[in-house]
């Protein structure tokens, strides 16, 4: 392999195990010169990741299967053998609403029903992408208020780092999305949560650590390094003593670049390593396709198994093994 | 963008720093292009699957008919989106102008950066060893040795080693901001 190897991140807490194995060392100790690039957008991520622009990234799950299922853009056979964080989303509403200090499903589908009575446009409310787990949180949340998420509010996408000013702008009148932009918009007075991802659907797959199989397959050596320094990071990182550095560490300018204590707020309810949360386990990714197709994202007759083979726990397993 | 799209008549090209979904569906544009670095680009690539949201699909331009188009444009860090029927030719035209306009652009923006970063670092390291020249009453070219080695045993750049010692040397004298 010639030059540095390169990964993609997104701002977010759950970014942590890649910016804490470059930071402290946990690459180098692996032998491995690690350059890492904060990206835009999931879909740049995603893209680069494709044409081998970077060797790896913080992906979305279900971006990943997706990518590998070809439905949203080329097709390209994807490995995710790292599960990077559980349970950091969030719903936030716009303290507008008037729903008081904690909305519940109950008070927004009065909302709507109000509205639709005053002929009110629709309730907008954020997501990150079409494919991740925030789309389907938010979905489920909406959906056992008793509304439908396609008819009664409008969806759109915008990237996690715009989501608080949005929602202070009046733009969006709600959300979904990673931390810290739940604990932006709060502190900032703009937004309150109404539900955790981990109330919602407790231990939902969000983000993973994604390669190409092509990359994998050239690279096997290297990769398991890679996982070997990435779960050392992740257990660093879900250490309640090292909480203050890292929420120190994510506020730099070149990682998250937002104020340590909104990161360590949102910290609070992300899981990194415990409970065996890195493993990428299938039944997982069953659970994401299942979204996938209860919102008409996939095809009935998609190629279930091609999307299951891209989680691989067995890399894992070999990796933590080592670690 | 004109200069790919010489020959096309009407012809109205619009340059937006921020992506306007309203403004896009009254416009309704033939092609979108949008420089990877754009946080707008998951909102543009969402509307591909959002056809309640906008009426008019938008769709990757970059297909399988030109291969290597794809990769070469994200290296460059371009993403076009154009709505079907316009001809791939054009398309073409239109992606290789962005492309050498946005490589070109790329390539400043990390000059500027870089010489920004690094006259950051600069005056970091010279306020480091004038601390350490007061605090240790060293010699210039003993603080900076020193430095540069607290820069060698810790792996990290000089630069780096300089804020932590003015951050750490802030703490100690309870000047914690």
């Amino acid at each position: 392999m010639s030059g540095p190897l390169k990964l993609g991140f997104m701002p977010l807490d759950d970014a942590a195990g890649l910016i804490v194995a470059k930071a402290l060392g946990f690459f180098a100790d692996e032998g491995l010169d690690v350059e890492l690039s904060r990206e835009a957008s999931w879909a740049t991520i995603r893209d680069k990741v494709a044409v081998g622009a970077l060797d790896g990234a913080h992906m979305l799950a279900p971006m990943v299967l997706a990518q590998s299922l070809g439905i949203g853009s080329e097709a390209t056979a994807m490995i995710a053998p790292l599960a990077l964080a559980t349970d950091g989303a969030a719903i936030t509403l716009s303290a507008r609403l008037g729903l008081g200090p904690s909305p519940t499903g109950v008070g927004l589908a009065d909302l709507v029903a109000q509205r639709r009575d005053m002929d009110a446009s629709l309730l907008t409310f954020g997501v990150v992408f079409p494919f991740s787990t925030h789309n389907y949180l938010l979905r489920l949340w909406v959906a056992q208020a008793g509304l439908d998420p396609d008819r009664d509010v409008r969806i759109v996408v915008a990237p996690p780092p715009r989501m608080a000013g949005l929602l202070a702008g009046g733009v969006i009148e709600g959300f979904c999305v990673g931390e810290p932009w739940n604990a932006v918009a709060v502190n900032a007075g703009a937004g309150v949560v109404a539900a955790r991802g981990a109330a919602i659907a407790p231990g939902a797959p969000d983000k993973v650590f994604g390669v190409t199989r092509a990359w994998a397959e050239a690279n096997p050596v290297v990769l398991q390094a890679l996982l070997r320094a990435l779960l050392r990071a992740l257990a660093w990182a879900d250490s309640p003593e090292n909480r203050e550095a890292l929420a120190t560490l994510l506020a730099e300018p070149q990682h998250v670049g937002v104020a340590s204590d909104a990161i360590a707020a949102g910290l609070k309810h992300v899981v990194f390593h415990r409970g065996g949360v890195t493993r990428p386990d299938p039944a997982q990714a069953m659970w994401l396709l299942d979204q996938m197709r209860r919102w008409g994202q996939i095809a009935p007759g998609a190629d279930v198994e091609a999307a299951l083979s891209v989680y691989a726990p067995q890399m894992h397993d070999q990796a933590a093994v080592l670690a | 963008m004109a200069e790919g799209l010489a020959g096309v008549d009407p012809l109205e090209v619009r340059h937006r720093p921020v992506y306007d979904e309203a403004e896009a569906a009254a416009f309704a544009p033939d092609v979108v292009v949008v420089a990877t670095e754009s946080p707008d680009r998951d909102t543009i690539d969402s509307l591909r699957d959002a056809s309640l949201a906008n009426p008019r699909p938008v769709v990757m331009f970059v297909d399988r008919s030109e291969p290597g188009l794809a990769e070469a444009a994200v290296r460059a860090g371009v993403a076009a989106y154009v709505v079907d029927g316009l001809a791939p030719g054009r398309v073409r035209g239109v992606l290789e102008v962005a492309m050498s306009r946005f490589q070109l652009m790329n390539q400043l923006r990390k000059d500027l950066d870089k010489a920004k970063a690094d006259l950051v670092s600069r005056k970091t390291i010279e306020r480091a060893k004038a601390l350490l020249m007061k605090e240790r009453g060293l010699e210039e070219a003993q603080a900076y040795n020193l430095l540069r080695k607290l820069s060698m045993d810790t792996g990290r750049p000089l630069g780096a080693v300089a804020a932590d010692l003015l951050a750490f040397a802030g703490v100690l004298k309870g000047d914690a901001s």
